[in-house]
């Protein structure tokens, strides 16, 4: 029978798996974070840089896409590891 | 033991996409959705160049940190505003599931809008369905190549021309043409229109149903919205079975055949791809094209139309429908005391802040006068359209006195306006060490313009 978890995912699906969840989350994260904050008031780490509202937006999305795919691949090998030890179970 | 055979299965499951041609369609529902797409995709493309007061009607002017829509201009602290709107039309959507199914996928949303543009260029180029199959499969060939490069040409051109409209709904479209034509556009500005163009490109061109399929969360949780009288695409078994082809003027019950002649362009027509004759399906997005391609062949066979049809469960099983049902009630009620909130919030809207940042550095200081002073930073925010000039007192202590630098208070529309304001207060008439006194602002040509803000008032303390 098959497993209920199929623990085989073409590269294709995982890839869109990890990226595609976390660029929705980034999108509603950079939204809410530059809501809050206005980017020409930040300083981060005491860094003497000028960059454009654009620009700061911009790479504060990157930012927080990097960060959700940092935890979308911790969520796919969990399962997937999780997956790998049921279908041992049910074999 | 079985694993050899679970894994073939498993990888069935994701198995290399299969190219869908959809056959073109002609009807009643057709007409419709090319209605629908021509107008969402004119609201699209023309809402940047709109113009309301001497600038662009809806602009999400990140860059200022200002959002435009027509007379309304909303600040950072009215993210509030946005964020309700947000939920309601989430809350829309649920309540026009429940009622009439996936209609926003069928005609509404911007995978299939877009979908549909390109496979109408599509259509222009390569020509109908068999004749695009007979391309892809025909050997690479002089004729072939130019055919592919006109389409993407095109399709490419007008993805970037939506990634342009799509950063002109944050940039001043004006603008954006004009650093455009004169090649002096930002990076970002650049790098955001060409990952609009890509994505659109990508979306309308190649992935198509795909994003139905596996990435819409939508597609997902739909179900969650139906019931039994929830609108629906589908096919009517008892009438259509057993199916099966059959001489045009043949009476079919003789043969034992029900009124499907099994011709399979509900198949073609579909572009996800899927039978509608196996059911309801989470794949079909509900865009009727199986319901005009079979109400077609049903006139030339000469049958009742409606074999395929929009219809509910409980219509479709006999029972009687409900169209007022606990569920439609109770989103249509969230959604009204919502819209009604946000209305009455938005009518009541003061276009006016004020902050008041105490002097950090001196807790306070003795005038000349034998006065206590304490300094503050006053911020203005008019958040009108227009100028205003504004009256400041303030109150909290006896006898307490408004000194200001600046003589006029006049703020220009959509502006901070910053100054220094000095109290000073004789000490005999303080309570406390600490007193609360209060900041009020009116604006001198109109009453309702007016806010208060609260600060400390320190002094030596009694004693």
């Amino acid at each position: 029978m098959a497993g209920p978890f199929p623990d085989r995912i073409p590269g294709i699906q995982q890839a869109i798996s990890v990226l595609w969840p976390s660029f929705m989350t980034a999108i509603a994260a950079t939204g809410l974070f530059f809501s809050a904050f206005d980017p020409q008031e930040l300083v981060p780490f005491n860094l003497d840089i000028e960059v454009s509202r654009v620009a700061a937006y911009s790479i504060g999305f990157f930012i927080f896409w990097l960060l959700a795919i940092v935890s979308s691949i911790g969520t796919l090998y969990f399962t997937i590891s999780n997956c790998r030890f049921l279908n041992k179970q049910n074999q | 033991m079985a694993s050899k055979k679970s894994e073939t299965a498993d990888q069935t499951l994701y198995a290399a996409h299969k190219k869908i041609y959809p056959r073109e369609v002609s009807g009643r529902f057709a007409r419709l959705r090319v209605i629908a797409f021509i107008s969402l995709l004119g609201i699209y493309y023309v809402t940047p160049l709109l113009r309301w007061d001497g600038r662009q009607a809806l602009l999400f002017d990140l860059p200022e940190r200002k959002f435009y829509l027509f007379g309304l201009t909303l600040w950072p602290q009215d993210f509030i505003y946005l964020a309700a709107l947000l939920i309601m039309a989430g809350l829309a959507l649920f309540f026009f599931t429940a009622l009439l199914g996936r209609v926003w996928c069928g005609y509404a949303c911007p995978q299939t809008v877009w979908t549909e543009a390109y496979l109408w260029m599509e259509r222009k180029i390569e020509g109908n369905r068999s004749r695009r199959m007979k391309l892809d499969k025909a050997p690479t060939s002089a004729a072939k190549i130019r055919t592919k490069v006109i389409k993407h040409t095109v399709w490419i051109l007008f993805s970037l021309w939506t990634g342009f409209t799509f950063v002109a709904y944050f940039t001043p479209i004006d603008e954006l043409a004009n650093k455009l034509v004169t090649a002096s556009l930002g990076p970002w500005e650049t790098f955001w229109i060409l990952f609009y163009s890509f994505a659109t490109y990508g979306n309308a061109g190649f992935m198509r149903e795909q994003v139905c399929l596996y990435m819409c969360p939508y597609a997902r949780f739909q179900s969650a919205m139906f019931d039994s009288d929830t609108l629906i695409v589908a096919y009517h078994p008892e009438r259509g079975e057993p199916r099966g082809s059959r001489r045009r003027g043949t009476d079919p019950g003789e043969q034992g055949l029900g009124d499907c002649i099994d011709c399979n362009v509900c198949v073609q027509v579909c572009p996800t791809g899927i039978d509608i004759r196996e059911g309801l399906q989470y794949e079909c997005i509900a865009c009727s094209a199986c319901i005009d391609a079979c109400d077609d062949i049903m006139d030339k066979m000469e049958y009742p139309r409606g074999l395929i049809r929009y219809t509910t469960e409980n219509s479709a099983e006999g029972k009687s429908q409900h169209i007022l049902r606990p569920r439609i009630l109770v989103y249509a009620s969230i959604l009204l005391i919502l819209t009604a909130i946000l209305l009455t919030h938005l009518l009541q809207r003061i276009p006016l802040e004020l902050d008041v940042i105490r002097d950090r550095n001196t807790l306070y200081r003795e005038t000349r006068d034998g006065l206590i002073e304490n300094v503050y930073t006053l911020k203005i925010l008019n958040m009108d359209s227009r100028a205003h000039r504004y009256t400041l007192s303030a109150d909290g202590i006896d006898g307490l006195q408004l000194v200001l630098d600046k003589p006029e208070i006049e703020v220009p529309g959509g502006t901070v306006f910053e100054l220094i304001a000095r109290i000073q207060a004789d000490e005999y008439n303080m309570e406390n060490r600490s007193e609360t006194i209060t900041f009020h602002l009116q604006a001198q040509d109109a009453n309702h313009l007016k806010t208060s803000e609260e600060a400390r008032f320190v002094g030596p303390g009694k004693g």
